[in-house]
């Protein structure tokens, strides 16, 4: 696949009017990984498990050439991993997620959504076990880490669940979430993290503290991060109903100086707990968020 | 500060509206949704001070904007640093009416009023617009060369012109001009009988008068001659208006016939007989003073014998008792000049002709009226009362009298009228009545303007040579009169000539005695004085007068450098329309940058 036609640059927006989030998210993937010089899965699998079909990007290394010869098909060799890594991934679907700034643009939530089922999919491809934690003021919807290959299919039901578009309570959703992944694994974050910052750290420091590796993936619409409204208007909280009256084009600049600084404000405190933060922006295409989810994937 | 368009000032009201956005920011109905709100508030919490200031500053920047906006609208004009005028559209009203002849300090008041129009029009600037206006009206335009030409060539006017009609056109004429500076300069002695109106003020004026007050003046504000006809004895009367007793003389032609010493409010009466005969120039003069227009006026008398009248036994009792009273009063002789008659009876004219006594000579007085050619007839009698109309006919009563018809297309004119229809007509050599001038028939012979109607009718209508005797035409000079019918020239009292066209000319701007001529005879006189109220030299104080021409923008002074000053004023004013739009792009310029600072720090 051209690099042009890959579905992981494309405009999220665009892309997500095209199908249905199973189907989007395979596009995804494939052109990710098409886009990749090399198969991620060199180097962590020693003991052969099974042989799937040979997709683009995966090392020739690992191609049955033997079985190319006999049947003219291309197979490639998988390797059990030694240690399967259990990877979480934590969706806020409170009702701040549901907003978007223009109809051009996709909501924060449906931009999550889309972002997890594509991350899910990537992991599960290298048979890592994926689970699911949906929440917003309790959580809604818990899918434990599995590396069947059914998995990728209930993860992509489950976010169709009922449920969401109330308050966030993200500390909760996290304790909850360390109850439920007993063992050891990477824990990805998806939220616009319009909540209180101290619950929602100390929450994460537990979590660091029990051996989980930590991504927080920080969704904001572009309109939040620029604050590009027009206009004087009372701006209102969906979630709080707290109401600033302001002339957008007064306080703008000011606006952006506050969230650069609160980027920065959590970019440091994760980073001194050792969990890695990304900002991801609504109109960005896939493959920079997942790039930076799958470094953290392959952090020693 | 003037402005040319002052209602768009209206607009600056505009100015209040984004004061009242800014005080009214707390109230803002329209709610947005937007999650993030808590960095918004985060956002004003920290940065309150610097917002502040910054919403202060592009509130102020708005409103002087719009100020700046609306004002250029207005098309603002400034008084301006330095010397010099702009181009501008001065009409200078010079007043050079008879008033101004009056001396004060020596001087003729016309020349101050010369001397600080010279040096208005000195200051003029090739782009400026002038114009010389006097005070009868005439209007000058040109360069301040060519009008200080005219000023050098004006002089002061024998009558007192119409200085609001000066004013009006010199109003009109800066109006007219497409310069934004416009003024009308008036230089005038400040006579408060001159000024006697309100302009409506909506052209600037700058008003000079003469300082200091008025000279005493004496003058001679009537001169009257009874009758017209003197025959050869006569009356004069005049009022003199002096602060004290004043000499004076009456003088016919160039002979005195009376003088002495007027005491203050004394009327002045003379009777005399001269000896001159004919159409004869009649003045008094008294002693000079500082304003001599007024120490000499004009009248004319016609000088002759009685006209000799015959009065027939059909006239009645009363017309013959009349007629003796006349004879008696050296107004009329007996003779055949004129008669009094019948129609019926009439055989020639001259003649009063009266209609006759028996009913039955209705016929012959119509045939009679015929063959002297009088274009009237008589007709039925009519025995309705009626009040007549016409001179000295004041309570007339006719109650009866025969109707007239016109018979023929000739001239003739109606003396008096009763019942709406002619009652007393005459025409060449003829006086036509249409009741018998008896008590049963009319009551007028019984009337004390009988006798003075009789004898004007003899004198002026009838008598011998009649024809040359008709009432003087009194007239201010300039002022268009009607002469007598079939003149064809007037003569002064030097004996120079002017041939006149046509009945209605414009009196000689000369004041004097003007006989009017048909042929080589004088048929009549033109006397032409100036009008009584110039003598009232009273002033208007310069800053009443000019309120009155201009409302709150008259400028009035007694200084002629200041006067000069305030009629450039509005020429040194710059149209500010440029600057202002500058400083209102200066103003958005701020404004956007102010919008796109990135922090505003605060104080």
């Amino acid at each position: 696949m051209e690099s042009s036609l890959r579905a992981d640059l494309l405009d999220p927006a665009a892309l997500a009017s095209l199908g249905h989030i199973e189907v989007v998210a395979r596009w995804i993937v494939d052109g990710f990984l098409s886009g990749l010089h090399r198969s991620p899965r060199k180097g962590f699998s020693v003991e052969f498990a099974d042989f799937r079909p040979y997709q683009p990007g995966d090392d020739l290394r690992f191609v049955d050439w033997k079985i190319a010869a006999r049947s003219d098909r291309w197979v490639v060799k998988q390797y059990e991993e030694e240690t399967n890594l259990r990877a979480t991934l934590v969706l806020d679907v409170s009702r701040s997620m549901a907003w978007r700034s223009a109809p051009t643009l996709i909501t924060k939530r449906g931009y999550a959504e889309q972002l997890v089922a594509a991350l899910a999919l990537l992991l599960l491809r290298q048979r890592d076990a994926v689970g699911l934690i949906r929440f917003d003021d309790a959580v809604r919807t818990s899918v434990p880490p599995r590396a069947r290959t059914t998995q990728w299919r209930r993860i992509v039901a489950a976010l169709a669940d009922p449920g969401g578009g109330r308050a966030s309570d993200l500390a909760t959703a996290l304790s909850q979430a360390a109850r439920l992944v007993t063992r050891r694994g990477m824990m990805v974050l998806v939220s616009d993290l319009l909540v209180d910052e101290g619950p929602v750290l100390a929450a994460l420091r537990g979590l660091r503290a029990a051996g989980h590796d930590v991504v927080v993936l920080h969704v904001m619409d572009p309109a939040e991060r620029e604050f590009q409204l027009a206009g004087e208007a009372n701006f209102t909280d969906p979630e709080s109903l707290l109401s600033v009256p302001a002339s957008s084009a007064d306080v703008r600049t000011a606006y952006g100086d506050t969230v650069t600084e609160v980027i920065a404000e959590w970019r440091q405190a994760l980073s001194a707990m050792g969990a890695s933060y990304e900002l991801v922006v609504t109109d960005q295409p896939y493959a920079v968020p997942l790039r930076r989810a799958l470094d953290a994937r392959q952090r020693p | 500060m003037s402005f040319l368009a002052p209602f768009y000032l209206l607009l600056g009201a505009a100015a209040a509206v984004p004061l009242l956005l800014h005080l009214l920011r707390k109230r803002i109905a329209t709610r947005v949704d937007f999650p993030a709100a808590r960095y918004l508030a985060r956002a004003e919490r920290e940065h309150s001070r610097s917002l502040r200031l910054r919403n202060l500053l592009l509130m102020l920047l708005r409103v002087l904007l719009v100020l700046a906006l609306a004002l250029a609208a207005a098309r603002p004009f400034v008084p301006s640093l330095g010397v010099g005028h702009g181009p501008s559209a001065l009409a200078v009203v010079l007043d050079n009416s008879l008033s101004t002849t009056a001396v004060a300090g020596g001087t003729p008041v016309f020349s101050h009023l010369r001397a600080a129009a010279r040096k208005l029009l000195r200051a003029a600037t090739p782009g400026d617009r002038l114009w010389l206006v006097t005070a009868d009206g005439r209007v000058r335009g040109g360069s301040s060369d060519v009008l200080l030409a005219e000023v050098a060539r004006i002089t002061p006017s024998e009558d007192a012109g119409d200085l609001p009609l000066a004013f009006r056109r010199a109003a009109a004429a800066v109006k007219g001009s497409a310069l934004p500076s416009r003024m009308v300069a008036v230089a005038t002695d400040g006579q408060a009988t001159a000024w006697r109106f309100t302009a409506r003020a909506d052209v600037a004026a700058a008003v000079y008068v003469p300082g200091g007050a008025p000279p005493r003046n004496r003058a001679v504000l009537s001169l009257d001659a009874e009758p017209v006809r003197w025959t050869p004895r006569g009356t004069i009367t005049a009022r003199v208006d002096a602060a004290d007793s004043v000499g004076y003389r009456f003088v016919i032609g160039s002979r005195t016939i009376a003088r002495g010493t007027a005491a203050r409010g004394e009327p002045l009466q003379v009777h005399v007989a001269p000896p001159e005969r004919g159409w004869q120039a009649l003045r008094i003069e008294l002693e000079p003073d500082d304003y001599a227009a007024d120490d000499v006026r004009w009248a004319a008398v016609w000088i002759g014998a009685p006209p000799a009248v015959t009065v027939d036994a059909s006239a009645g009792t009363f017309v013959a008792a009349a007629v003796g009273s006349l004879i008696a009063d050296g107004r009329a002789a007996r003779g055949g000049d004129v008669a009094i008659v019948s129609a019926d009876a009439a055989s020639s004219l001259p003649a009063l002709l009266l209609p006759p006594t028996d009913p039955v000579r209705l016929g012959a007085a119509n045939r009679s009226l015929a063959k002297l050619g009088v274009p009237w007839r008589f007709g039925l009698a009519d025995k309705s009362l009626n009040i007549a109309r016409g001179d000295r006919m004041e309570g007339v009563e006719v109650s009866t009298r025969l109707r007239l018809t016109r018979a023929g297309t000739a001239s003739s004119d109606t003396l008096a009228t009763a019942g709406g229809e002619p009652w007393i007509v005459a025409g060449p050599g003829y006086v036509l009545t249409a009741s018998a001038l008896d008590p049963s028939a009319t009551s007028f012979p019984v009337r004390a303007s009988f006798v003075p109607w009789l004898a004007d009718v003899l004198a002026l209508r009838l008598g011998a040579p009649g024809a040359d005797v008709s009432v003087p035409v009194v007239a201010r000079p300039g002022a268009i009169v009607r002469l007598p019918a079939g003149a064809d020239a007037i003569e002064n009292a030097s004996g120079g000539i002017r041939a006149v066209t046509g009945e209605r000319i414009a009196a000689p701007a000369e004041r004097g005695v003007w006989f009017v001529r048909r042929g080589s005879r004088r048929i009549g006189a033109l006397v032409v004085n100036s009008p009584a109220n110039e003598s009232v030299l009273a002033r208007e104080s310069a800053e009443r007068l000019g309120a009155r021409l201009a409302g709150r923008t008259g400028m009035a002074t007694s200084d002629q450098a200041r006067w000069v000053r305030q009629a450039w004023s509005s020429g040194t004013s710059r149209p500010a329309l440029g600057p202002l739009l500058i400083i209102a792009l200066l103003l958005l310029a701020a404004e956007t940058a102010a919008l796109r600072s990135p922090r505003i720090t605060a104080a």
